[in-house]
């Protein structure tokens, strides 16, 4: 199960990189004689309504559904792991201000925010990215204080202070490696949630101009076309589906093997 | 016989009056409320801020290319945007809390108007999606977790973890090809109020509240097997059987009273969900909601449209947020709560 | 009354955990279940309230109240009895009781249920049923939650709401166990107490033979599944008749317990279905001889019911 996952992600990763070159055909080329074309040798996946080829588009657009959704992890990761130790670490004023920060920022809805902050800062992926980061924050704020307050109780960083390391040092050595772990499992997951928020996004047409190719973009052109290929939407939501079950597989694997050791 | 068991003195049994338990009641429900009011401003304001932070001067983008430095000026102040930040603030806060959350800087209809004529078709799907959530996911929960290790119980589990994996739009997608593509039994998309009568409303509102739940029904089904499975293992359910009390008695009066608590925090957690799929659903459906509302302020990069229906959706959320916690706290007594 | 009669109860489908039971218990009559841990009566007194833990099963015998037979009642048959007929209570009070609802309403639940009392009218009657335990401050406890309440306190409320649809018998399985010396004999005086004014039968099992002693007209000692000596408490403990029953007197807080040395009976009790087809107890035996490894059939010997082969020949002490 394991293996499979890690395969798949690597295909995507792949398709990431190269992204364009791999591709078939010219995902921005149309033809429209192939309009709604149904599967063939040629266009395995099928054509859009402007006679595009379905797969071209759907591995060129992997490149920016992918960086886009790591893009907010980072965001999230950047704002959630500092503050969330910081909240242990620098008095209760410190922790009293970013708890409540928190809380506000839970009741913000994911895709509600995004297309607010998108409208005010301008239609882009990166601004859009920013806004999903930014509710990110408080997952990361939460799974760094929950590892961190178990260790301000532990004995050994107690002592580590006594013996009169710095508070950086302590942080450094002994709270880094039993944070870390924790905070990469929660990674995993924000990634595929990450994955799910980037195609909602796309899909709405928020983030991407039109032609440029994204997985929720392949989603919303079939929107229209439902009558005449009411199968063309499984080819790009199995794509998005099981990219994010790869990555919830890794992310409780790794974290079986936390509770292991 | 009782000289066979030679009794010790009896210890002193002082034990101390445990404190009123009103006094404590009193204390959850004024950290039900509280709490969201100080979360309230910190929403508030941030939700402002963004406002702030827009880096075209809406004067300038309204009254387009022509306009004199002079009439941007007069505009801004038209519109308040030339006082500090701070006062802005206030009085945008003391605006919306009486209703009033400016106008648009396009249309110049007041924002309070266009909200509160959107408002209610979500008010109505989100309502028709969490009861759906509820009857499904109860449902299942409770089935899977009567019958553990059953094929039911199995596939209630696969399912519930499918959902979880599909984009929130997939499911509203594939609802529409089932049963409006192939089956053609209801209507793809377009709305009318529950106004015009109960059956013509559920028409078109069925399919969208269900592409809005099943995510939800999914999460509560999972939660509420495994609490539950756990709470039927305990003594007391036992001690319910024991006292004769019935089978449906012993699960919805006992067991199901001490399950219910983590399946209700996954609703709390749902509702802020259920208005960010509200967005796409309301796209899928094409239906005239908040989001859609939403979605057209943020094209035309109208401020205090968009400040204004985010403030709605956060004010949403908080009070249904509360409105679960006042509910835990009415289901389990104070101290046994963490 | 009450009537076991040669029951079988299975652990994990095959094990037999409950061999060949037989008890009667008749109105108001007491009848304790001794036994080391494991050894069956508390399975026996799950069979007769029809709550056997899971994997547990009634393989064999009947179990008979009045003239209801338990042992084929479907759960409604069984939600009649129950509560109505039998009341039960367990070692541990709290963890029996729900712990998110006040006592108040728990009693009330029954007295509506199984008395058919209206709603109004419950308050009064808890309150009063709570004080006729013995609780001293009822309309108080009433209104609390089990977690705010302390181990005796629990075990009257608890007992309360066994008593509350006014049963013919009530299985108190280890009732006393976790409570001080001295909310124990509250609790032992309690159930004498209820058995004198309403006529309760009592099934009362414990690993203690002190208490059965407190409360029992009758004995009945289990050992690996089976009953090995039944028979009047009295007579019993002064002249126990099967080596085990001796022995268990030798351990139990009989007599004056300050005084008493910690003594233990050497060797274990075999698992559940590792005993042939013998004595079970010969192992751990004092005064087994070469014929114990046969089968042994129950003997009457004077007014006790034994399974022993040399119940007839030895001379045991008793306490």
């Amino acid at each position: 199960m394991r293996r499979l996952a890690l395969a798949g992600l690597l295909l995507v990763a792949v398709l990431a990189v190269a992204g364009g070159l791999l591709a078939p055909h010219d995902p921005l080329h149309q033809d429209p004689d192939l309009a709604l074309h149904a599967p063939t040798w040629a266009h395995p996946f099928g054509t859009d309504y402007l006679g595009r080829d379905v797969l071209s588009r759907l591995v060129a657009g992997t490149g920016a559904t992918v960086v886009a959704a790591i893009e907010s992890v980072g965001v999230g990761l950047l704002l959630g792991v500092a503050p969330g130790l910081a909240s242990l670490w620098l008095g209760r004023g410190v922790e009293w201000v970013l708890l409540r920060a928190v809380d506000a920022l839970m009741t913000l809805p994911f895709i509600v925010f995004a297309v607010a902050v998108t409208g005010i800062l301008g239609n882009g992926l990166t601004q859009a990215m920013l806004a999903i980061g930014v509710l990110f924050a408080p997952l990361f704020f939460r799974v760094t204080r929950a590892a961190g307050l178990a260790l301000t109780r532990a004995q050994y960083v107690e002592a580590a202070e006594l013996f009169g390391a710095s508070r950086a040092r302590v942080l450094r050595t002994h709270v880094w490696g039993k944070v870390l772990p924790t905070v990469a499992v929660t990674a995993a997951q924000a990634t595929g949630g990450a994955l799910l928020a980037v195609s909602s996004l796309t899909f709405l047409g928020i983030g991407v101009q039109p032609p440029a190719p994204t997985w929720g973009g392949v989603l919303a052109s079939d929107l229209g076309f439902l009558a005449q290929q009411p199968w063309a939407p499984i080819i790009p939501a199995a794509l998005i589906a099981l990219t994010v079950a790869a990555l919830n597989t890794l992310a409780d694997d790794r974290g079986a093997l936390r509770a292991a050791r | 016989m009782t000289a066979l068991l030679q009794r010790p003195p009896a210890p002193a049994r002082a034990r101390p009056a445990p404190p009123g338990r009103a006094r404590r009641r009193r204390h959850g429900w004024l950290g039900a409320v509280a709490t969201p009011v100080v979360v309230f401003l910190f929403s508030s304001l941030l939700t402002f801020s963004l406002g702030a932070l827009s880096p075209s001067n809406p004067a300038a983008a309204v009254l387009g290319e022509t306009a004199t430095p002079a009439d941007i000026a007069r505009m801004n102040h038209e519109f308040g945007l030339d006082r500090p930040f701070l006062v802005q603030y206030a009085d945008w806060l003391g605006g919306a809390l009486t209703g009033d959350l400016g106008r648009s800087y396009f249309t110049t209809i007041p924002v309070a108007d266009s909200i509160f004529a959107a408002l209610p078709v979500d008010l109505a799907l989100a309502g028709l999606a969490i009861l759906l959530a509820v009857l499904l996911g109860g449902a299942a929960g409770i089935a899977a977790a009567l019958r553990r290790g059953s094929r039911l119980d199995r596939a209630v589990t696969v399912v519930a973890s499918a959902l979880g994996t599909l984009p929130p739009f997939a499911i509203g997608i594939g609802l529409v090809v089932v049963f409006s593509v192939l089956l053609k039994l209801l209507p793809a998309g377009g709305y009318i109020g529950p106004q015009h009568g109960l059956l013509p409303w559920l028409r078109f509102a069925i399919l969208p509240a269900l592409a809005l739940s099943l995510d939800i029904a999914a999460s509560i089904a999972r939660q509420l097997r495994t609490s539950l499975v756990a709470q039927l293992g305990e003594n007391y359910v036992t001690g319910a059987v024991v006292r004769g009390l019935g089978a449906r008695r012993v699960l919805f009066g006992h067991a199901l009273r001490n399950a219910v608590g983590p399946a209700l925090t996954v609703l709390g957690v749902a509702v802020p969900t259920v208005l960010g799929g509200a967005v796409v659903t309301e796209k899928i459906f094409n239906l005239p909601g908040l989001a859609q509302l939403a979605l057209q302020a943020s094209a035309q990069h109208d401020v205090p449209l968009i400040q204004g229906t985010l403030l709605v959706a956060v004010t949403v959320v908080l009070l249904c947020n509360t409105l679960v916690n006042l509910a835990l706290s009415r289901v389990t007594p104070q101290g046994r709560r963490p | 009354m009450l009537r076991v009669d040669d029951l079988r109860v299975t652990v994990g489908g095959d094990l037999e955990a409950v061999r060949e039971v037989s008890l009667t218990l008749g109105p108001g009559e007491a009848l304790g279940l001794v036994g080391e841990s494991g050894s069956g009566k508390t399975l026996t007194c799950r069979a007769v309230l029809g709550v056997l833990p899971p994997g547990a099963a009634v393989a064999g015998g009947r179990v008979t109240l009045g003239e209801v037979e338990l042992t084929s009642l479907d759960r409604k048959g069984w939600d009649r009895v129950r509560g109505g007929r039998i009341g039960a209570v367990f070692q541990d009070p709290a963890s029996y009781l729900n712990p998110s609802l006040t006592v108040g309403r728990q009693l009330a639940e029954q007295l509506r249920l199984k008395r058919g009392l209206p709603r109004k009218a419950t308050r009064a009657a808890a309150v009063d049923l709570l004080a006729a335990m013995g609780i001293r401050r009822p309309e108080a406890v009433h209104d609390q939650y089990p977690h705010e309440l302390s181990g005796g306190m629990l075990q009257r409320a608890l007992i309360a709401i066994a008593v509350a649809g006014e049963p013919e018998l009530l299985v108190a399985d280890e009732a006393t166990t976790a409570l001080d010396p001295a909310v124990q004999a509250e609790v032992l005086e309690l159930l004498g107490d209820l058995r004198a004014r309403r006529g309760l039968a009592l099934l009362l099992v414990s690993h203690d033979l002190a208490v059965v002693a407190e409360v029992c007209d009758r004995v009945a000692v289990f050992y690996a599944g089976q009953i090995v000596e039944q028979g009047p408490t009295a007579s019993v403990i002064a002249n126990p008749r099967h080596p085990y029953t001796a022995a268990l007197l030798r351990v139990a807080s009989l007599g004056d317990w300050r005084r008493r040395e910690l003594e233990v009976i050497p060797g274990r009790p075999p698992s559940v279905g590792a005993s042939g087809p013998g004595c079970a107890f010969a192992e751990r035996c004092a005064h087994a001889a070469e014929g114990c490894a046969a089968p042994v059939p129950l003997s009457i010997v004077d007014d006790r019911v034994v399974r022993c082969h040399r119940a007839g020949e030895l001379a045991l002490a008793g306490a």
